[in-house]
Formats: C-alpha cells, sequence, structure tokens
C-alpha cells in the first residue's frame, strides 16, 4: 500500500527491502529461523512480538550491524548474500542508504548537537562544513530543537536526544530509516515527542521499519504489522485487522497481556 | 648551622638537578604516552603477531623493574654496537616504561567506551579510522586522563633511578653535595622535598580530575 506522494526531500530513488530466508544462530542458539520479510518503498513496517523473539536482530541484520548466517539481503538497491566478502566500498554506501536509531540513542557525547549531525555528513557524504552545518540546522528545526544545537548530549533529555539521533540519521539522506525500539528508554510522556517525529516522517514518505511496543503508534501508523515470536514471523498484515482478529493462538497471548497492561 | 642556610647554599646545584630529572619524566611522557596508545592498539589488533609484539613490549615494560631495563639500555646494548649517552640511556628505558604502564590505562578507557558508540558510528557509514580517532579515543583518552596523570607522577619519581648511570639530576645533585661536607641528613631532606613540591601538588590536580571525572559520568 503506497502512501502519500513523496516530497522533494527525497531525491534518493526510492528502494525497498527484501529480506529472505535469514538465519541467524550463536552456537546452538538459533535466534533468527528463515524469515522472509517484503518491505514496499514508502511504506511503515511495524515490528511486535514479546522479548526474544529475534525482532532487533532482525532489524541489525537489515544494515549487518549483525551478519546473518544465510540468506538474502536486497536492500536499498544492494543485493547481499551473507558469508561473501563485501567490499567495504559498498558496505558503506549501504549504511549510509540505511539510516539507524537505537533504544540508547547513542549520540557522540563529545560533541554538541550540531557536530553531531554535521561530522557525519563531512566525514561520509563529503559535505563541506557550512553545507553540513546548514542541513544539521534545518534538522534540528524540524525535530524542534534548534535551539539545543550548541547543547552537548549530556544536557538534553532522553527525548531530545533521540530527537537528535533521529535528526542525525536523516541527515545523511537514507532511503530508509529503522528504529529498534526508539522510545523504550523514555518516559511515556517524552516518547510522545519522538513518536511525533516518526509519524511526520512516515508523512512524508520515508520507508521506515519500527521494532516498537507502542501498540498505538503501530495500528496508527504502520501500513504493515508484522508479529515475530520463537525467531520466526507468525502472523503480518494489515495492523488493524490482526490487532482486532488475530489469527494465530500466540499473537493473540501476546496483545492481550500488551494491551490489558 | 642552620638547615635553611645550608639550603639556600645547595639549591642552585640541586635546581640544576631538578632540570634534569623534569626534562627524563618531560620526554618519558611526551613520547611514552603516545607510544602507549599504539601499544594499547597493537595488543587488541586482531593480526596475532602484531597482538604478540605489542603484548612482548607491554608485559617486559611492565614486568622488569625500571633500573633492570635501565641497565640493560646503558650497560647491554653496546654489546650490540649501540652505545648511548647517560641521559639518553634514561630516557629510552623511562619512555618505555611509560609506554607500557600508560598502555594499560588507555586500554582500559578505550574498553570503557559503550559498545554503541562503535555501532552509532558503523551505522552513519563513518570509517573506522573515523570512528577510532573522532569517537572513541577522545571519549576513552578521557577516562583515562587521571590514570595517565598518575603515571606521569611515577615517571617524574622514576627518574631517580637515572642517577644508577650517573645522570646528573637531582639525586645525583644531592649525592654529589652531600659527598663533598657528608651532610647527608639536610640534602637528603632537600632531596625530598623537591621531589614532593612537584609530586604532591600534582597528585592533587589527579584528584581533583578524578572527581570531575566521576560527576561528569
Amino acid at each position: 500500500m503506497a502512501k502519500s506522494t513523496p516530497t522533494e526531500a527525497h531525491r534518493v530513488p526510492r528502494l525497498g527491502i527484501q529480506l529472505e530466508n535469514i538465519r541467524k544462530h550463536y552456537g546452538d542458539h538459533v535466534v533468527l529461523d528463515d524469515v522472509s520479510l517484503d518491505v514496499e518503498p514508502g511504506t511503515v513496517t511495524a515490528l511486535i512480538g514479546p522479548s526474544g523473539a529475534g525482532k532487533s536482530t532482525f532489524l541489525r541484520c537489515i544494515n549487518l550491524l549483525e551478519q546473518p548466517d544465510g540468506g538474502t539481503i536486497r536492500v536499498a538497491g544492494h543485493t547481499i548474500e551473507p558469508g561473501k566478502n563485501i567490499a567495504p566500498k559498498d558496505l558503506a554506501r549501504l549504511r549510509s542508504a540505511v539510516g539507524m536509531v537505537f533504544q540508547s540513542f547513542n549520540l557522540f557525547p563529545h560533541m554538541t548537537a550540531l557536530k553531531n549531525i554535521s561530522f557525519p555528513q563531512q566525514r561520509v557524504l563529503g559535505r563541506s562544513k557550512d553545507e553540513a552545518d546548514e542541513r544539521a540546522m534545518q534538522l534540528l528545526e524540524r525535530v524542534g530543537l534548534k535551539d539545543k544545537a550548541h547543547q552537548h548530549p549530556g544536557r538534553c533529555s532522553g527525548g531530545q536526544q533521540q530527537r537528535i539521533a533521529i535528526a542525525r540519521a536523516l541527515a545523511l539522506d537514507p532511503s530508509i530509516m529503522l528504529f529498534d525500539e526508539p522510545t523504550s528508554a523514555l518516559d511515556p510522556e517524552v516518547g510522545l515527542e519522538v513518536l511525533a517525529v516518526m509519524r511526520e516522517l512516515a508523512a512524508d514518505g520515508m520507508t521506515m521499519v519500527v521494532v516498537t511496543h507502542e501498540m498505538q503508534f503501530a495500528r496508527d501508523v504502520s501500513d504493515t504489522l508484522v508479529v515475530m515470536a520463537d525467531c520466526k514471523i507468525i502472523e503480518q498484515g494489515d495492523p488493524r485487522a490482526i490487532m482486532s482478529d488475530p489469527q494465530e493462538a500466540r499473537t493473540r497471548r501476546f496483545l492481550r497481556a500488551v494491551l490489558e497492561r | 648551622m642552620n638547615w635553611l642556610q645550608q639550603w639556600a647554599g645547595y639549591l642552585p646545584q640541586m635546581l640544576s638537578g631538578l632540570g634534569v630529572s623534569l626534562f627524563i619524566a618531560a620526554v618519558a611522557i611526551v613520547a611514552g604516552y603516545p607510544l602507549g596508545l599504539l601499544l594499547s592498539v597493537m595488543v587488541q589488533h586482531r593480526n596475532l603477531v602484531i597482538r604478540t609484539l605489542g603484548l612482548a613490549i607491554v608485559e617486559i615494560g611492565r614486568g622488569a623493574p625500571a633500573l633492570v631495563i635501565l641497565y640493560l639500555v646503558y650497560y647491554g646494548l653496546p654489546k650490540f654496537g649501540i652505545a648511548f649517552e647517560s641521559i639518553q640511556a634514561a630516557c629510552i628505558a623511562l619512555v618505555w616504561n611509560a609506554a607500557a604502564y600508560s598502555s594499560e590505562i588507555i586500554r582500559a578507557g578505550l574498553q570503557s567506551v559503550a559498545r554503541g558508540q562503535t555501532e552509532a558510528a558503523y551505522v552513519l557509514g563513518l570509517s573506522g579510522r573515523d570512528t577510532f580517532f573522532r569517537v572513541i579515543m577522545p571519549q576513552g583518552m578521557r577516562s583515562a586522563i587521571p590514570g595517565l596523570m598518575g603515571v606521569a607522577i611515577q615517571m617524574f619519581q622514576g627518574t631517580s633511578l637515572a642517577y644508577a648511570i650517573a645522570v646528573p639530576e637531582l639525586m645525583k645533585s644531592a649525592y654529589n653535595i652531600g659527598s663533598e661536607d657528608f651532610n647527608y641528613l639536610q640534602i637528603f631532606t632537600l632531596a625530598g622535598i623537591c621531589y614532593a613540591v612537584i609530586s604532591i601538588p600534582a597528585t592533587w590536580i589527579t584528584v581533583y580530575f578524578e572527581k570531575r571525572m566521576s560527576r561528569h559520568a
């Protein structure tokens, strides 16, 4: 299902993600058991499920933060067969095409908010300092934190840090954004600021894969809901349909546990 | 005779000795810390040869007393046709010592940087070089500062070993003066004060940094 038309911000060709038969294990312990997923460009996919289901590992396989043991990854126009040597140049291109936001923000604490966003642009995309700073200021304004430009992350709240982290990822003009439980480390109220930025991003047509426990966000914003349990995808489809009428007993159990909280 | 008057008479020679001690300590630190950084990277290197070489240099530097290394450099190396002036030999031995000790402190500092920092650099597409020099090192070195200042004090006091190979540093100056008029008590007390005047304020600065670090941690 295609979303609203892309804005001029997306000059990059919009490419989706195809993951086929992704397998991952640590020793004898299986983490991902033949998981396949298609993400259409311009759509939002929400990944939910009990902890230990392999959601985060699966997400981290998309940008090769984890090396899968088998399967094929096609992301942002690059095809990757795990186990084969990937040229560092291709890997760097892939990484800058796929933005990622972590649960723990992971801003660079020794740099100001502005520099956190500006520095990677200069080093990865070769932008001039002025150009990078200007883009950084635009993005800070977009996430509502222009006044924090010259503060270090330590002086920002968790919600502010996460919004800066989103701006940092966006500054590299990624065609896909991955979110790994972006609000799990935040107070519910503060989490809303972050979710608001993500909603806006989704409305702009960004391709997003979001691991989350925010059921309302998953229902309202995502185009596809993917339920993972026991190292597999057990159910996927329209979020409202799954939430109101889950087909799998495991999904029912999980949803009841989350929604009755 | 009054101690203070005696000390005043000794002071010019003592200060020149102190100058030599400070010079050797400065060389040990200025050359030793960058080498320590290099060694800290070597001992974590995935290449076995590089890692083993780094480990050997670090473990000899930490395992052998500085005096043994000093003697090996000054008396041992000439056997291989490599001869150094006594002050050069002292510098080499203490640089080795400083590099070995600082490498362990720096390694601990680098390893204390949260794993998420490397991951963030990775997903942004930063090169390995940028990740190390612009992301990990500035943070790791920050937590290594108190330890490195401790090594600096240790190096300054370690310069007294150079006395053993006749470097005209503080201890040697004191000994020379003492052997002229046999006022060993006065002169070595003064030598102790000279070391303390440098070391104690340096310790205070270290403690200050440690407190500041823990506050911002």
